[in-house]
């Protein structure tokens, strides 16, 4: 038994410690990924406080068969449709960007962040997709359950955002070549 | 690994995020004020149960066999020969002609001698 599941089964058993100490393996996770869709940096430490609380106080309706991260992460994206309204912003809206939270934590480099034109450029589901794909290393079928999405409807979204992000990484290559 | 995967990575390791103290103390302070919800467990049925509803379930279908067979109709009983020919009462067709036909002959016969008196009428006003 690994020291998350031992963690898992206290907390089901009503141990809030044990759930601090799970929490603490996630949350700065959570937030980063929050922070993609909040409007500011708070909105997105409340949106991370809720998901934690929402997973603790239904932790009894976790199923060990799915992998805790998935879980929490479909907590997570729920959690934060719900919060949505002038708080929360779709993936795709423009932002202001010395408001944007997003670009605040990011430090100044010649190319644009890839995640700030994959915001720009992709629908709130493909980039939630590409998000879980790739920044968390989640499996399809782990994405597919965290989204509530067939396998397949995974597979071809994820190749077309790839496609997408390709197209801009090969644009700013190209600029960055022409500018010398 | 491919080139986007990794500079994928690469750049959401950049996203620069910390959770500051003051915000892991609110959630812990929250998480510690939870209760968390407690799965309704299922009511365990107790052995009488089980029994009542199985004993109930064979009474019923005892009930609805003996229903069943006590409703069976009696053997068919062949039906005796009825002579028709005897039981149906014969009709004398001339008579009920007769009385059909009757009127319409009188009704004839007075039309026939007013339309010869009206022939015997015109015959004399023209002085044939």
């Amino acid at each position: 038994m690994t020291d998350e599941s031992k963690l898992i089964v206290a907390a089901k058993a009503g141990s809030a410690e044990a759930f601090c100490d799970l929490a603490e393996l996630y949350r700065e996770r959570l937030l980063r990924f929050l922070l993609t869709r909040c409007a500011s940096f708070a909105d997105a430490e409340d949106a991370l406080q809720d998901t934690l609380i929402a997973a603790f106080r239904y932790i009894h309706s976790y199923d060990s068969r799915w992998r805790f991260s998935t879980w929490l992460y479909r907590i997570a994206i729920r959690n934060a449709a719900k919060l949505r309204g002038p708080d929360v912003m779709e993936v795709g809206e423009l932002r202001d960007e010395e408001n944007d939270p997003l670009q605040q934590c990011i430090a100044d480099s010649e190319t644009e962040n890839l995640w700030v034109s994959a915001r720009r450029t992709l629908t709130d589901e493909v980039f939630t997709a590409m998000w879980l794909r790739y920044a968390e290393d989640m499996s399809v079928n782990d994405i597919s359950t965290t989204l509530d999405r067939s396998v397949s409807w995974t597979k071809v979204n994820l190749m077309r955002g790839r496609r997408a992000l390709e197209t801009q990484m090969n644009s700013a290559a190209d600029q960055s070549e022409a500018y010398g | 690994m491919d080139k986007l995967a990794k500079q994928l990575r690469t750049d959401a390791e950049q996203i620069d995020v910390t959770v500051s103290d003051e915000l892991e103390q609110r959630i812990n302070a929250s998480l510690r004020a939870v209760e968390p919800m407690e799965q309704m467990p299922r009511a365990a049925k107790p052995p009488l149960f089980w029994w009542a509803s199985t004993l109930t379930g064979v009474a019923a279908a005892i009930a609805v066999i003996v229903i069943v067979n006590w409703q069976v109709p009696d053997e068919p009983v062949s039906p005796t020969p009825v002579n028709f020919v005897a039981a149906v009462p014969t009709i004398d067709l001339n008579a009920e002609t007769a009385m059909l036909t009757g009127p319409l002959q009188e009704e004839l016969d007075k039309l026939q001698s007013d339309l010869k008196k009206a022939e015997e009428k015109v015959k004399r006003d023209i002085g044939l």
